[in-house]
């Protein structure tokens, strides 16, 4: 295992590799075929951490729990709150920012707050010739030609092998709660998690589970900000759902205002903990939030939570079953997350998108070495 | 000037695409002088390159047809929207064909339960947020200009609301676009997390028309906040006004705008729009959220803007007084060139680490004295994205060099302090220099991933790279 010290030898590492390089972070998501052959838990340390411009540089091996630890002394956090599937995936090793990074990871916030894309200001990377590449830095907007950034966020590691991440952080709230919703069906949860966005009371986190661990439906919403304003809010989110929850005995409304229970409960929503004993594959859509209904219905077995307000479907499958011939054309994508088959990870893209990222992954890695095959 | 390059003509190319042209499209070729120096660069100092002939298109396979004769005969192809853009953007530097979208001006959905609309690049921010009024949605992004969707898209523009909202980065879920092969592809779906891919939705973002036109965008949507509030303080200096900036977002109070004016800034403003704000230096702020929030948020700025030497803080709900403020603050460029009548207004537009935010803004204030430049200054402060609008007379040598020493002293300075010679207007022609200087390696990414694109260099020539 190639393990680069900086960005350096990170260079010399890529430039002296003759055969294709499988590369990781800390290693907790795996990276398909082939044994991983460069890590880049080495490069490691934040760099820079300005609490008052709320940003913080890090090399891309740093762990998020170190970043995480920085945040948290100063009351600030990552807000697109990435996951830790390490349960889910059986895998060890710790999460590194530059793998969060690579993989564009977001977990619930992200329907009101944005994407890990969507707060990463900088990255230095090393492309597939050796080359040290930098684009964006530290400052809120630029428009210095094209969004290399955002290219880089999510290109998992097929452009390039970043070396550092800048990014925007925000400030924890100082509370939270939940609403849970009882009892609705998908049709159901999805209209109540589409009133509720389109409420003024802030929502952030709106998911549903098919099955809770009782057994039954539950549709989850979140609500942080100041004490009183929480309080308030979620009494008048509540006032507003109401009316359109179904009466019957299998429907009911609670609330959760413990903090740590509520950070708790994201957290295993974030985590798919229900979902890690389990042997089953897991599948990640990206739908349109009023589609969900009509895709939930067509899996093979009715196990799935929902996140985004129906944006994002996590399903789990018999081992094996090939979702994307299920389920057939839609308007969205499949990613397979979990899985003891080999079927691709990623939805295969139109002839014309595949052609232009073929293109593009020439130039950046005219060899051809870096995590090939893995994005087409 | 020095700013723009004439790159050579392909002259028998030209001819015969115009005359293929004329053929198909008729009437919706225009070549007429009038009209072609129209559609070169009118904003501001740069030259006029005017195209040698202009497509009014109305649909996205036009323009793939179009696209197509030119790719054949190598013959450059400018998107142009309403022509806002600021740093040459829509000079035809090699000539070329001019595609004016305006026609393609149709809102074709929109999506209440999922946030969002499908619209033709034509349509401008203003028409889309009048259609949309009924809805109780809006869209964000407002630019100085009332520009087009797909001129604000192909800009990645940003405006006042960047600070809450995001700029057009943020906002889109999804693109139709002309390649330079006459290729149309989609980007996405409207599935919120869009590619399966490579994010080429953002690569188009912001890429000035030189890798493909946008012919259809969908639109990230927004709820119309249930209230509004917007508060004005002034401040004994720009550096207390930055500080209580800058401890605004540390709290994490979610402003929705939070805007600096200098105190020439406000003078214009005052004598423009009629309003009696104290000419010190200003923040203009607007809060959204419930009734309850928006009260809390402008109080709590209140006390932050107290602890800085703050006065005069007010806020109000009142939507009639909002809109005056903000219109004055929309108004703000043509405020500042009723200061000077005859002069031409060069905007700058760097953008710092809110950490440096003051100093830079101390700094070019000095420098433009001892320059002897008279530039209003305003900014989205919450984002470190300043303008300083110089007022210069063309005809006077000597103050033509002295802005020129100063674009670039200032340019330079933000890049010395992590910061981006551009926050929003991009480079288009103006910018190229500085580019390089910025980015450094990242220059030959940009070009390789233009070579990979558009072999032939027929997407807007000449601009960014
Ligand atoms: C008074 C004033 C205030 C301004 N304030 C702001 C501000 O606050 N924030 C900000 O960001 N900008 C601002 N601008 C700059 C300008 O308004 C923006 O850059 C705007 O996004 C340009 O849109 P447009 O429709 O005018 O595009 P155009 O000027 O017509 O074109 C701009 C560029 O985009 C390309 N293009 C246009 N349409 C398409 C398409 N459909 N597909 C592909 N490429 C295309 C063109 O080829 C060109 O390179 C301001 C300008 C003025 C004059």
């Amino acid at each position: 295992m190639l393990t680069p010290k900086d960005e350096q030898e990170l260079s010399e590492a890529v430039l002296g590799a003759s055969d294709p390089l499988r590369i990781i972070g800390g290693g907790t998501r795996g990276v398909g075929p082939g044994a991983p052959n460069l890590s880049t838990r080495e490069l490691t340390g934040v760099t820079l951490y300005e609490p008052g411009a709320l940003t913080l540089v890090a090399k891309s091996g740093t762990p998020l729990a170190e970043i995480n630890e920085h945040l948290a002394s100063e009351g600030q956090m990552l807000a697109f709150e990435p996951s830790d599937f390490r349960p889910l995936l059986r895998t060890e090793g710790e999460p590194t920012i530059g793998g969060i990074v690579a993989a564009n990871e977001s977990g619930p916030r992200r329907l009101a707050v944005g994407a890990c894309r969507d707060f990463l200001l900088g990255v230095r990377f090393v492309d597939g010739s050796g080359n040290v590449v930098k684009n964006g830095g530290r400052v809120m907007k630029n428009v210095t030609g094209y969004d290399l950034v955002k290219l880089l966020c999510g290109s998992h590691g097929t452009l390039g092998i970043l070396s550092e991440v800048s990014l925007k952080v925000l400030p924890r709230p100082e509370t939270s709660a939940s609403l849970m919703i009882y009892g609705p069906t998908v049709d159901e949860a999805v209209g109540l998690m589409a009133r509720a966005m389109g409420s003024p009371y802030e929502v952030t986190g709106a998911a549903y589970s098919s099955q809770d661990m009782a057994g039954h439906p539950v549709v989850f919403l979140r609500l942080e900000g100041s004490e009183t304003q929480v309080t308030g809010r979620l009494s008048k989110l509540r006032n507003l759902l109401e009316p359109f929850v179904p009466t019957g005995e299998n429907y009911a409304i609670s609330e959760l205002t413990d903090v740590d229970a509520v950070q708790q409960q994201w957290v295993s929503l974030r985590d798919l903990d229900e979902e890690a004993g389990t042997y089953r594959d897991v599948w990640r859509l990206s739908v349109k939030p009023s589609d969900a209904p009509a895709i939930c219905a067509a899996l093979p077995e009715p196990n799935y939570q929902l996140d985004w307000a129906g944006g994002r479907i996590w399903a789990f499958t018999e081992p094996g079953t090939d979702l994307r011939n299920i389920i057939g054309q839609f308007d969205g994508h499949a990613t397979l997350i979990k899985s003891a088959s080999n079927l691709p990870r990623f939805h295969p893209e139109p002839a014309p998108l595949a052609n232009l990222s073929a293109g593009l992954r020439n130039q950046f890695d005219p060899r051809g070495i870096l995590n090939s095959g893995l994005m087409g | 000037m020095g700013l723009v390059t004439t790159l050579p003509r392909n002259e028998t190319g030209i001819e015969t695409v115009v005359g293929v042209l004329k053929q198909q499209l008729g009437e919706r070729l225009q070549t007429s002088e009038a009209i072609r120096t129209q559609h070169g660069h009118t904003t501001t100092w740069l030259e006029n390159q005017a195209p040698d002939a202009v497509a009014f298109v109305q649909s996205t396979e036009e323009v793939a047809d179009i696209v197509k004769v030119c790719a054949t005969h190598k013959v450059p192809i400018i998107a142009f929207g309403t022509g806002s853009s600021l740093e040459g953007h829509v000079n035809a530097a090699a000539g070329g064909i001019s595609i004016d979208l305006s026609q393609m001006n149709g809102i074709l959905d929109v999506h209440p339960e999922d946030l969002d609309c499908v619209v033709q690049p034509g349509v401008t921010r203003k028409a889309l947020n009048e259609y949309l009024r009924d809805t109780g949605l809006f869209f964000p992004i407002d630019p100085g200009a009332d520009a087009s969707l797909g001129g604000m898209a192909a800009t990645r523009a940003s405006g006042t609301n960047a600070v809450r909202y995001g700029t057009m980065k943020d906002n889109i879920l999804s693109l139709k676009a002309v390649m330079p092969d006459g290729s149309i592809i989609q980007t996405g779906q409207r599935a919120k997390k869009s590619s399966a891919g490579y994010d080429l939705t953002r690569l188009l973002i912001g890429s000035e028309g030189t890798l493909g036109i946008i012919t259809e965008l969908t639109l990230k949507l927004h709820g119309i906040p249930e209230a509004m509030s917007s508060a004005t303080c002034s401040f004994p200096d720009l550096e207390s006004a930055c500080n209580a900036v800058i401890m605004t977002i540390q709290m994490g109070i979610p402003v929705a705008r939070i805007e600096l004016l200098d105190a020439l800034q406000v003078k214009a403003v005052n004598g423009f729009s009629k309003l009696s704000l104290p000419e010190e230096p200003l923040l203009l702020l607007e809060f959204h959220g419930s009734e309850a929030s928006v009260a809390e948020q402008s109080e709590s700025f209140g006390d932050i803007a107290d602890e800085f030497g703050g006065t005069g803080f007010s806020w109000t709900t009142s939507s009639e007084e909002r809109t005056k403020l903000w219109q004055a603050r929309h108004d703000a460029y043509w405020a500042s060139l009723s200061l000077r009548p005859g002069a031409v207004g060069i905007s700058t537009d760097v953008c710092v680490p809110i950490s440096r935010l003051a100093e830079c803004v101390a700094t070019t204030q000095a420098k433009l004295e001892e320059l002897g430049i008279m530039a209003p200054i305003v900014g989205h402060v919450g984002d470190g994205n300043f303008h300083t609008l110089l007022l210069i007379d063309m005809e006077d040598e000597n103050e033509v060099a002295a802005a020129h020493e100063f674009v670039s002293w200032l340019n330079e300075l933000a890049i010395s302090m992590e910061g981006t010679c551009t926050g929003e207007h991009g480079i288009g022609q103006g910018k190229r220099r500085y580019l390089e200087k910025e980015i450094g390696a990242g220059v030959d990414v940009i070009k390789a991933i233009k070579t990979a694109i558009d072999p032939d260099n027929i997407m807007n020539p000449g601009k960014i790279i």
